[in-house]
């Protein structure tokens, strides 16, 4: 039972302090969405005020933890008290979160949700930001380079149509560990914008 | 989870607001536990309407909970029925003891004891919508309390203040000093003067008075685990609620919620109540029927569920 302030950035934003990047993200999309205006989860429980310093903490802890040189400078400053979170953790918390998930079978879910929807060049800084080659994409997807830098750059000229996109981008988010429909309700929105079919 | 030498476990169902789907579950999962070859009881102790009978399409039931309280029968157990299904037997009238103003807590103590002394391997307890202290007591008391919500906003409302009067009075048992219940009395008034809107503020306002208190309270935050159902979810986004809801209450109470899991909306549910015909036995194959059997599944295998809740 930690206040904010007291909180480390991995409690922040409920990972554990091994957490990859990936993981980071996954987690700060979904801290998003929870603790937005309108989120349902969180109706009648906080103040406007304590939502500021929830979302502020939120920010600040992604900043820090994407960054390679900020997160291995705060792990060095904070490490007594990661190292003692992490033990208290495993106290409190003998089930992980994500062994929770799939004992649930929520595996087939991705965590982010809501407004939130990835188009192509979101997508390349994203993949950018979590270090992933896009090579590996390619490798993984079995998607030729040429296409996924067609997707990447929005081509919406030289890509195939959307019938046929749809499993490209699918086969794109899921190597991101992005919820594919956001993705393609991404495309979709740019096809429409552009008139395209 | 705590089992006795009976290996009997007791689940609460409640929370949430009338018409969450606390009695379909209820009902629905016991049928679950007692297809998988388990003795089951199903107890009936909601205040607003104890109709679980007709979940399960039986009469108005003529004996129950009062009989043994005004001793026609000699023992709890000769106040049970026969649901029909195998396994599965059914009390009514426990509301009865949660709403009896004049109950004596040293009677509701001996109830309790009675109930629990129950040859069964689960006891299934609807507690309804309310957050009468009795109702709240049950809860705590149980081996597992769940909570069901619909994705609403009504309905989360109303389990966030349940979930507030429940942990509150958790920590009102776990503390001595009278200064610090007290202070938690006056915590539960959200307009309250000493200005404490949240557990940490309260936590703040003990540990001025009673550090050992302070310590008390943060050993409960720790081990009180309560479990989520998400009722009648319609999308990926309404599943996805239940992590949220998992998430606020760890920011905001400083505790770990349980996600237990979803069950979708499903017009078979309402089909199956309008005839009286439990789902999982009229049909199993439906969407919500397979949600509500992953769940009862889960609890059957669950080893990890928290003494304390």
């Amino acid at each position: 039972m930690k206040r904010m302030e007291e909180q480390t950035y991995y409690e922040i934003l409920e990972v554990s302090p091994d957490a990859g990047l990936k993981e980071i993200q996954r987690a700060y999309d979904h801290a998003r969405e929870t603790f937005h205006a309108d989120s349902l989860a969180i109706y009648s429980l906080f103040s406007e005020e304590e939502m500021r310093k929830i979302q502020a903490a939120i920010e600040e802890a992604y900043r820090v933890l994407m960054d390679e040189a900020l997160r291995r400078s705060y792990d060095q400053s904070h490490s007594h008290l990661i190292e003692r979170s992490s033990r208290e953790k495993q106290v409190e918390k003998p089930v992980k979160s994500s062994e929770i998930r799939s004992d649930l079978s929520f595996t087939d879910l991705s965590l982010e949700t809501g407004e939130i929807t990835y188009r192509g060049r979101s997508l390349k800084q994203l993949r950018e930001k979590l270090g992933i080659d896009l090579k590996a994409v390619s490798a993984e997807t079995k998607i030729n380079m040429k296409t996924l830098e067609l997707i990447e750059e929005e081509d919406l000229d030289h890509l195939p149509a959307m019938v046929y996109l749809k499993g490209f981008l699918k086969a794109y988010a899921r190597a991101l560990n992005l919820d594919p429909q956001k993705l393609i309700e991404g495309y979709f929105q740019l096809f429409q914008e552009k008139g395209k079919k | 989870m705590t089992r006795d030498q009976h290996q009997r476990v007791i689940w609460t169902i409640g929370g949430g607001k009338g018409g969450s789907g606390k009695s379909f579950i209820t009902t629905n999962i016991g049928i679950c536990l007692s297809k998988l070859g388990s003795r089951v009881i199903l107890i009936d102790a909601d205040l607003g309407g104890a109709n679980l009978h007709t979940f399960l399409g039986l009469l108005p039931p003529v004996t129950s909970l009062s009989d043994f309280i005004k001793k026609r029968v000699p023992h709890l157990k000769d106040a049970l029925i026969h649901t029909g299904v195998p396994n599965l037997q059914l009390l009514t009238g426990a509301q009865d003891l949660l709403n009896a103003a004049d109950a004596k807590s040293a009677l509701k103590r001996k109830l309790l004891r009675s109930i629990k002394s129950l040859e069964s391997d689960y006891i299934l307890v609807d507690l309804g919508g309310g957050n009468a202290l009795s109702v709240l007591d049950f809860f705590l008391m149980s081996d597992g309390g769940i909570l069901v919500v619909t994705p609403e906003p009504t309905s989360i409302e109303n389990t966030y203040r349940f979930l507030k009067s429940a942990f509150y009075r958790r920590l009102r048992q776990a503390v001595s000093s009278y200064s610090a219940k007290s202070l938690i009395d006056e915590a539960m008034d959200q307009k309250n003067e000493a200005g404490i809107r949240s557990p940490y503020e309260l936590l703040r306002e003990v540990r001025r008075i009673n550090e050992e208190d302070a310590l008390k309270i943060v050993e409960e935050a720790a081990t009180f685990h309560p479990n989520l159902i998400l009722n009648q979810v319609r999308s990926k986004k309404d599943i996805e609620i239940g992590f949220s809801i998992r998430s606020a209450c760890q920011k905001y109470f400083g505790i770990q919620l349980h996600y237990l899991g979803y069950i979708v909306y499903d017009q078979d549910v309402g089909n199956s109540i309008r005839k009286r015909r439990p789902l999982v036995l009229e049909n199993y194959r439906s969407k919500a029927a397979q949600c509500v059997t992953e769940i009862a599944s889960r609890l059957a295998n669950s080893h990890r569920m928290n003494p304390g809740i």
